[in-house]
């Protein structure tokens, strides 16, 4: 009997295994964009060298493709007439767009193989209800999948869908479409966890985090919450202790049980929360960082919280909060713990490095390019190497480690948003109008 | 810096902080009046004067308008860039435009009746606003921060580089060989532009709110300005210039509308555009306790100004949204007494 449990754990174990090193189900990737290494991933491409595959995506989305097997999955609203393209970098004015024409939001499946579309599915059609963001697009959430099912989220249009892996929708819910504070658009991603899908809207009507059977897409409770409008996708965190639900937000940052029970609560984010919390070797790290605002705060934070763990003035630590920074925070990216290093990446173009575990300084901001007109897409690492893509279509390499520098750029031409998914020796990588399938060995 | 002549130098701060800048400037007032003398018709988002001309900025056109007789004003001519423009410099007769995304335009407006285009300069983000230090032009750019550009070759303009301010740079003026920048929530950066090497900021600080824009008062035969005005989060800042490289903060001053946009200095007078209060008038002769001295209330909302001698121009129209220009808009012609 205990040989047998003693092999049941260990098949277990190895699927756990192969699904985190194999699979890419969500937002970046099983953990928070630090691929394992693998000599075959791509350091090097262009829009042709180490290209297998690229492919047209219609219409506009900036949601990251998930993988599951042979699946790539992700979304898109197509216009039937013409919309004003996205202008990189950051900037005052040109913020709301109303759409020209109504779109279709539709859901596509990539051949990981071929790159060919292997089916796509309309969701909605209609003139959209929402304005938003020029930059942003009315499919910038990204779908999560478990291998049965992919299950996709648009708060642009207020519809949670499951299709199976053949394409065929399982169902789908309208939970409602609502503005953001200063209409910029939703962009807040799904989570998936056991059985159970989560999803966070926060609004200028009713914020809310929702469980839904994923099987069924039932609403198993919903809490309601006191925000105005955040883009940060929620981690289900699986520390020592228990497993939460960590949710970012301007107000507060929250956590609730799996049943929606509050555990914790944090003040002292900035207006405009975007990135997404992560855990990295026990301590959760969370932040928000609108330039234009202070302060811009980073926590990394132990497990075990309950009540109001907030700082009080002069504090930079407690028992929970490991540490605390006031002007790390980013403003769309998420940051990267990778190698016992936080790395924050500014969108305005630099990178900085802390210990992960103190929030001691490494180094400084240091500018990546001259040439760069911003970042939106999250960082992510493998082979000693970290990399951003920056709004121009431009992936810098820079070293892993205490010392800062570029060792190279490879170059798309077209703008991304979107954070790439790396696994099984390919980088998948999305622009404003192509998917791409990149590779280390790519003519192989 | 021992201890002792630290305590030197912030008592001698402090003592500047208080002494009346009035017999530099020559002018102090117990009560200023302004009345209507003439209107340019809009639209109009922002005003500058040199000599008779005025220079009113609508969207990405910039019109050249002779106030010599200023009951009747006469459009000279004007030139329409290809972008928003968000702030401009009139230097001889050069106007150095920041131009949003197209960055640094360099007119040429000694023809008044036509503009010409004689160089530009792409920042990387949105240029803000422009000053100029002889052969040099630094930009303030909402994504770099501070570029600092050659403009001997106003043909063909050089970068010589930028510093990264923290927030979103907003302003930038220059006074003698000092610019100062502003960025939003909360910087005051101080540069200076005689040295050589890449532009580095000789002193920064954190302002109390988030400041939208900065003017500097002239200076006066030897002596450099006196005080600066930051302009933003519902109040005015004032800094004492007395150490020009170390402002230090003498007053916040709120102004009647909580909301003032834009202030222009003459003499020891701040005249600010406040909003739906119209143009308020505040004597900063003692930069620690700034004095209303007058106002006048525009019909619609004013929003940025201008002073020439006794003339007083005016942008009134609709209010912006955040710092985004509402557009419409005319600029009323005022004469101020004494």
């Amino acid at each position: 009997m205990i040989r047998a449990a003693i092999v049941v754990i260990g098949v277990t174990l190895l699927t756990l295994t192969g699904a985190a090193t194999d699979q890419w189900p969500q937002f970046r990737g099983p953990a928070a964009g630090v691929i394992p290494d693998d000599p075959a991933l791509p350091e090097t491409w262009s829009e042709t060298e180490n290209v297998v595959w690229k492919t047209t995506i219609p219409g506009l989305g900036w949601s990251s493709p998930v993988v599951w097997d042979d699946h790539i999955f992700l979304t898109s609203a197509v216009s039937s007439g013409y919309e004003k393209p996205p202008v990189p970098g950051l900037y005052d004015e040109h913020d709301h767009v109303k759409a020209a024409a109504p779109q279709r939001w539709v859901v596509y499946d990539v051949d990981f193989k071929t790159g060919k579309i292997r089916w796509e599915r309309e969701l909605y059609k209609a003139q959209p209800p929402l304005l938003r963001h020029i930059k942003n697009s009315y499919a910038s959430e990204t779908a999560v999948t478990d291998g049965e099912r992919v299950y996709v989220y648009f708060g642009s249009i207020g519809i949670l869908a499951a299709f199976d892996l053949n394409g065929k929708k399982a169902w789908s819910r309208e939970l409602g479409a609502f503005n953001t504070q200063v209409e910029l658009g939703t962009g807040a991603s799904p989570t998936i966890y056991k059985d159970r899908i989560y999803v966070v809207n926060d609004n200028t009507t009713q914020s809310f985090l929702s469980a839904f059977d994923k099987r069924t897409g039932a609403e198993l409770w919903r809490v309601n919450r006191d925000e105005r409008g955040n883009w940060s996708t929620p981690l289900v965190w699986e520390n020592e202790l228990r497993t939460e639900i960590v949710t970012a937000g301007t107000v507060k940052v929250r956590s609730y049980d799996l049943d929606g029970k509050q555990l914790w609560e944090l003040r002292g984010m900035t207006t405009l929360t975007i990135p997404s919390p992560f855990a990295r070797n026990g301590l959760v790290y969370i932040s928000s960082g609108y330039p234009g605002a202070l302060p811009r705060p980073v926590y990394a934070i132990r497990p075990g919280a309950s009540g109001d763990i907030s700082l009080k003035p002069d504090e930079t630590t407690n028992n929970y909060i490991a540490w605390y920074h006031p002007q790390l925070g980013t403003y769309n990216t998420s940051a990267l713990v990778y190698g016992g290093y936080y790395y924050t990446l500014l969108d305005r173009g630099f990178l900085l490095c802390h210990d992960a575990k103190t929030g001691k300084q490494i180094y400084g901001r240091q500018r990546i390019s001259i040439d760069s007109t911003g970042f939106t897409s999250s960082p992510w690492a493998y082979n000693g190497k970290i990399f951003v893509l920056s709004e121009d279509g431009d992936t810098y390499v820079i070293q892993a480690g205490p010392q800062f520098k570029v060792i190279g750029k490879n170059s798309l031409g077209d703008m991304p948003l979107a954070t790439p998914a790396a696994l099984r020796g390919s980088l998948i990588v999305r622009t404003q109008s192509k998917l791409y399938r990149i590779a280390g060995n790519a003519k192989k | 810096m021992t201890p002792r002549t630290t305590l030197a130098a912030v008592a001698a701060l402090l003592c500047s902080a208080a002494v009346s800048i009035a017999g530099a400037a020559g002018f102090a007032a117990d009560s200023v009046t302004l009345a209507p003398v003439g209107t340019i018709p809009g639209p109009a988002d922002l005003v500058q004067v040199q000599d008779t001309h005025a220079y009113v900025v609508a969207d990405k056109t910039l019109t050249i308008v002779d106030i010599s007789n200023p009951a009747s004003p006469m459009r000279r001519g004007a030139y329409t860039f290809p972008e928003k423009i968000w702030g401009f410099r009139v230097v001889g007769s050069l106007v150095y435009v920041a131009d949003d995304f197209f960055g640094l335009g360099i007119l040429d407006v000694s023809n008044a009746a036509a503009p010409a285009l004689l160089g530009s300069f792409k920042t990387p983000g949105q240029a803000k606003n422009v000053a100029v230090f002889g052969t040099k032009a630094v930009v303030a750019d909402h994504m770099s921060g501070v570029d600092f550009i050659d403009v001997s070759n106003r043909a063909r303009p050089v970068s010589l580089g930028s510093f990264f301010v923290d927030g979103y740079a907003r302003d930038v003026v220059v006074a003698g060989s000092l610019a100062y920048a502003v960025d939003a929530p909360a910087g005051l950066y101080v540069f200076d532009l005689s040295k050589p090497g890449p532009l580095d900021a000789v002193s920064t600080q954190q302002s109390a709110t988030a400041p939208g824009s900065i003017v500097v008062s002239e200076g006066s035969g030897t002596q450099g300005p006196k005080v600066a005005v930051l302009v933003g989060g519902g109040s005015l800042q004032v800094y004492d210039l007395s150490a020009p490289a170390a402002p230090v903060r003498a007053a916040t001053h709120r102004t009647p509308s909580g909301r003032p946009l834009r202030v222009a200095l003459h003499d020891a007078l701040a005249y600010v555009a406040d909003g739906r209060e119209g143009v308020q008038v505040v004597d900063l002769s003692t930069p620690s306790t700034p004095r209303v001295v007058g106002a006048y209330k525009t019909p619609n909302p004013a929003r940025d100004v201008a002073v020439a001698g006794s003339l007083v121009l005016v942008v009134a129209g609709p209010l912006p949204q955040g710092n985004v220009p509402s557009g419409g808009g005319e600029v009323l012609i005022l004469r101020r007494t004494p």
